[in-house]
């Protein structure tokens, strides 16, 4: 009875909303946030809720409110998010409301929950302390849930990346390489182990992966891509990965992916650099306004020929799996349109503004694309001795 | 002084130098500068005509020397000039 006269005190001071109410004010951008338990999110958030636990409550809600501006509060049923609300105000916030009847009543008024799929009680506990960033919350696990990610390459840069997605809970996960396991890929190639030499790297990654998360699906397309080929693979993914370790194999990508208008999570190494971006959906810029064209190739050693640190790709290809997350949650501010080059020796990165080239083949008239082209002789041709003959 | 800065890749043709300095007022005089100096360096840079090989890109002050005015870029003391060739390794 001590809780019932507290609650009714409670009722008589702080606003009350209908969840009808709520939704409108939600609609012009006011925060609400669902104090439940991460364990109680399973069923569902409402929609455009923001998810922090009322333990977290004081200590994390300057990461969504100010104490000047409105705040609503949900939970199951409405007593929690009264105390809550008491809380904030004796916080300092002064514009607290709550909506009453809490979550039981937005579904019984048929208010749309985000009810992400693959999140029952296994995803709820495994990406908990992720779905805790309030920013990120359910809403961006659901999106994660949904993402088609496609890895080009499960090398150095295709290794990391997937570990971190697959672990991040990327719906549809697919890899397409059509290498096989060396022993000299080991010490970059985290997805892969001694016990796998010789055996497809597609085959491998999918053990490891599936053994880390088994609630994602991994595809994996043991081909070489090529003009005829790499449509139809494409063409199931939202996002592409160019992990690939060849310029035949980057301009084909990059080529594919203003055709069919997809963003290119770009990463590259080298020695002791690494270079990331991404090249957005329809470029400008896109891979050939930076590059134009490949170097002649007794310029470009291969990874092979030039070497490369093991931790380089390792941390070049998180950032990328980072990028795939930014897209396909909306979240923060994608590296489009600006060029992140990593110098291991140092342990510096840079930041460096890249702009789109207005004559670009590619991307520069959507309504003109040229086509694929026989990309081996494109690399393998002399724009060396061309370029001195037009000089 | 201009300080020039060049990839991983070139150091074996500078003596293992990564940063060189030079004095030069504008993008295309640096790299004349370093071709005195390395002219193998400089010629992954430039063709022997003298352009930019389509492959590299020159930054200054963190913005592409093509969003300015290419090798007539102009350069002040202290600038830097970073070379970024195409790297394809995975």
């Amino acid at each position: 009875m001590v809780l019932d006269r507290r609650l009714a005190e409670l009722r008589a001071r702080i606003q009350q909303l209908t969840p009808s109410e709520a939704r409108e004010r939600l609609a012009v951008g006011e925060v609400m946030i669902d104090v439940r338990d991460p364990g109680e999110l399973a069923g569902g958030l409402p929609e455009g809720a923001r998810a922090l636990s009322r333990g977290e409550l004081e200590t994390r809600i300057t990461e969504l409110a100010t104490p000047d501006s409105p705040v609503m509060l949900i939970c199951a049923s409405g007593p929690r998010s009264l105390l809550a609300a008491d809380d904030l105000v004796r916080l300092g916030y002064e514009r607290v409301a709550v909506v009453a009847g809490g979550v039981d009543r937005w579904k019984h008024e048929g208010l749309p929950c985000v009810r992400p799929r693959g999140i029952d009680a296994d995803g709820a506990e495994r990406y908990a302390r992720q779905m805790n960033l309030p920013e990120f919350g359910m809403q961006g696990q659901a999106k994660l849930a949904d993402a088609r990610v496609l890895l080009v390459g499960a090398g150095g840069l295709g290794s990391p990346a997937a570990l971190y997605l697959a672990a991040a809970g990327i719906g549809t996960l697919g890899l397409v390489d059509d290498d096989r396991v060396e022993r000299s890929n080991l010490h970059r190639q985290v997805l892969h182990r001694d016990d796998r030499i010789g055996s497809p790297k597609t085959d491998s990654a999918r053990a490891t992966l599936e053994a880390l998360n088994p609630k994602i699906k991994v595809r994996t397309h043991q081909v070489r891509l090529d003009s005829s080929n790499v449509e139809d693979v494409f063409s199931d993914y939202q996002i592409i990965v160019d992990g690939s370790d060849n310029f035949p194999t980057r301009y084909l990508v990059n080529d594919a992916c203003i055709r069919l208008g997809l963003p290119n999570v770009y990463g590259a190494v080298q020695r002791f650099e690494g270079q990331v971006s991404v090249f957005a959906a329809g470029g400008r810029p896109c891979y050939r306004c930076l590059f134009t064209e490949p170097p002649d190739p007794d310029m470009a050693p291969s990874c092979s020929e030039a070497g490369v640190l093991g931790v380089v790709p390792g941390i070049i290809g998180s950032l990328q799996a980072l990028e795939v997350i930014k897209l396909a949650t909306g979240i923060g501010e994608p590296l489009i349109g600006r060029l992140l080059l990593f110098d291991a020796r140092t342990t510096r990165m840079r930041e460096l503004a890249l702009g789109p080239d207005p004559e670009c083949r590619y991307c520069a008239d959507e309504s003109k694309f040229p086509g694929y082209i026989d990309y081996a002789e494109f690399c393998n041709a002399s724009s060396l001795e061309e370029s001195e003959t037009n000089d | 002084m201009i300080k020039i800065e060049l990839p991983d890749a070139l150091r074996s043709l500078t003596g293992g130098a990564q940063e060189i300095a030079v004095e030069a007022a504008s993008v295309a005089e640096a790299l004349d500068q370093l071709g005195r100096l390395h002219p193998e360096a400089r010629l992954r840079i430039l063709t022997r005509g003298g352009r930019v090989r389509p492959h590299v890109n020159l930054f200054v002050r963190e913005r592409d020397i093509r969003s300015g005015d290419g090798l007539d870029t102009v350069l002040e003391d202290g600038d830097s000039l970073l070379v970024v060739p195409s790297v394809a390794g995975g």
